[in-house]
């Protein structure tokens, strides 16, 4: 009787874990309508980490240095209106979905997902851990209109928010620039704003985190970079690293004015490394490291 | 290269550095010592070249004859061209079939017309894309005319002639490495080495920013109405680049460098050998309308 109770009890529990796995399985792509309007599904998207590049050739890197899982979507098409195609990214973590979405957009509009920008000819959004492209080849009424309709229809396939990571919470926010900034783990996104150096400068990798923010006008634009390492002896190795190529001149912490009249704070905190680059003012720069010790 | 924002500071203008990294990065490496030849790049444009929303075909035929007059040194369109392909060529020309953002149709039918002309037969003639390695006048061609539209990157910055060739790679993936830094090695197959006799980078609506990865918006693109023609696809894509910036510059009102940097570009100079990428070794030849040219 024991062992009957006992197997019944491993089929229940099998069969909720799998309805319970199904659930959690399920694809945003699955709750896209076969048709609506006059458009219709004409072609399926499917495509791994290992076949992106047959999609988008080289431009399947940029996934893949969040850690893409793989994309699946399709492309809606109807007589006399511009195709309409869905691409969703899945990501390993929600932290990569972001910062794909912190690579797409230069301004934050918050439409859609967790944060969202729509174009005449797109619109763009992550949640949890998806990032989403609705887009046509050309703005028409009729095809932003059915923009639209998809990306309210996606938001809703993806019942789950993510978490932002958490070196994103520690900007201070004051004069930060909207839409300015950008989340990775993967040196060559170092540039994304300013140039600072052509290889991979502060052993930027899968194991760190890592920000680039804008602070200021466009005219006098300072920028803040933070990285999180795995622990202190690989934080003061990317320190002493950067600081001796970067500044051998400046300390930890102190703020010097460079050859083009700028002012660079370097500075390490535990397991974290910080720069501030092209400061207008040695006080300007000295607040701002204030803000960001403070938030530390 | 390994270098540093700083080091720049410390051996360059401060105007230098605040404005186009590339050009910076490479007059040092031309302070070390390194000795180039001049290439020539012809820049033609035309104020009227679109009729509504498509380029007119006569304009485009004319803007291509007269471009290559110049940078051939013949007196005539049928010389110019009889100049880059004989009768005796297989050409291919390996265009870009981005859906978004191809090479405009327009230019590959009057190149083909342009090089029929010169006495090539019809069979001896291909444009392709992706399928170069399998197409059988790619797989026997004597002679190449290189032809895409210059758009930003998410990977290699942008989208460049030297990126061009990537599809004559078996494995395009292993040239994506620290963002596709390696292209120029593409010249270097043996389906490419020493046949390309014409780059064309069309700058007729270049995308200077892009959105997501795939995306493509008419928003970032603008009437540039140009051509830019050379022998050095490095020389040429140094100038597309050039202009590229400084679009950028003046559409976002601040310095926004590519991300990421094109470094394809200064290292087809610098370390491959492809061709020149300092400014101050192109000799550029402007042609036809100059506003806003920003070369």
């Amino acid at each position: 009787m024991c062992n009957v109770f006992y197997s019944m009890s491993r089929i229940v529990i099998g069969l909720l874990m799998m309805m319970y796995g199904t659930v959690w399985a399920q694809h945003p792509v699955e709750g896209l309508p076969e048709h609506f309007q006059s458009y219709r599904i004409s072609e399926r998207l499917d495509y791994t980490q290992d076949n992106l590049y047959d999609y988008i050739n080289g431009a399947a890197e940029m996934y893949l240095s969040y850690g893409l899982v793989g994309m699946r979507g399709c492309r809606y098409t109807a007589e006399n209106l511009p195709d309409i195609t869905v691409e969703i990214y899945e990501m390993t973590e929600s932290r990569n979905a972001f910062g794909v979405y912190t690579q797409s957009r230069d301004r934050d509009e918050h439409t859609y997902g967790q944060g969202s920008l729509t174009y005449p000819e797109a619109s763009l959004f992550w949640k949890d851990r998806y990032f989403a492209v609705i887009s046509a080849p050309k703005a028409t009424p009729e095809s932003a209109a059915a923009i639209r309709f998809l990306a309210e229809t996606t938001d809703k396939a993806i019942p789950q928010k993510g978490k932002l990571p958490a070196i994103v919470g520690l900007l201070p926010t004051e004069k930060l620039a909207d839409g300015g900034t950008l989340y990775f783990h993967h040196y060559i996104w170092l540039n994304a704003y300013f140039f600072i150096a052509d290889f991979n400068l502060l052993n930027i990798d899968g194991q760190t985190d890592a920000v680039l923010a804008k602070y200021g006008t466009p005219e006098q634009r300072t920028y803040l970079l933070l990285v999180e390492y795995p622990d202190g002896t690989a934080t003061e190795e990317a320190y002493r690293q950067f600081m001796q190529r970067y500044a051998p001149e400046a300390g930890n912490g102190k703020s010097i004015r460079l050859e083009d009249g700028t002012w660079f704070v370097g500075w390490h905190n535990g397991n974290r490394l910080g720069a501030i680059f092209n400061s207008p003012s040695k006080d300007d720069a000295e607040n701002l490291f204030q803000a960001i010790i403070s938030k530390m | 290269m390994n270098i540093t924002r700083r080091d720049l500071l410390k051996t360059t203008s401060v105007a230098a550095v605040g404005s186009l990294i590339l050009p910076s990065v490479v007059g040092k490496a031309w302070a070390n010592g390194q000795q180039h030849d001049h290439s020539t790049v012809v820049l033609i444009r035309n104020q009227n070249l679109f009729a509504g929303d498509k380029p007119d075909s006569a304009i485009c035929s004319q803007m291509l004859d007269e471009a290559l007059c110049r940078l051939t040194g013949k007196g005539k369109a049928d010389q110019a061209w009889e100049s880059i392909v004989t009768a005796a060529d297989v050409v291919g020309v390996k265009t870009n079939g981005w859906n978004k953002f191809p090479t405009p149709s327009v230019l590959e039918e009057i190149l083909k017309e342009k090089v029929l002309a010169t006495g090539v037969k019809a069979e001896n003639f291909s444009i392709n894309d992706r399928g170069v390695l399998n197409d059988p006048v790619f797989r026997r061609a004597t002679a190449l005319i290189n032809i895409r539209p210059m758009r930003t990157h998410a990977w290699s910055g942008v989208g460049t002639l030297i990126k061009n060739y990537i599809m004559f790679s078996p494995k395009p993936s292993s040239y994506h490495d620290d963002s596709c830094a390696s292209l120029a090695a593409l010249y270097d197959l043996p389906e490419v080495k020493g046949k390309t006799r014409l780059h064309i980078l069309v700058m007729f609506t270049p995308q200077f920013h892009h959105t997501a990865p795939t995306q493509f918006s008419e928003e970032f693109t603008w009437k540039y109405n140009g051509l830019l023609l050379g022998f050095d696809p490095v020389a040429v894509d140094a100038t597309g680049l050039k202009i590229i910036e400084a679009k950028r510059h003046e559409h976002f009102g601040e310095h926004r460098p590519l991300n990421p940097p094109a470094k394809h570009i200064l290292l087809a100079d610098t370390q491959y050998r492809l061709g020149n990428a300092d400014p101050s070794k192109i000799h550029l030849v402007k042609l036809g309308w100059d506003e806003a040219s920003y070369v």
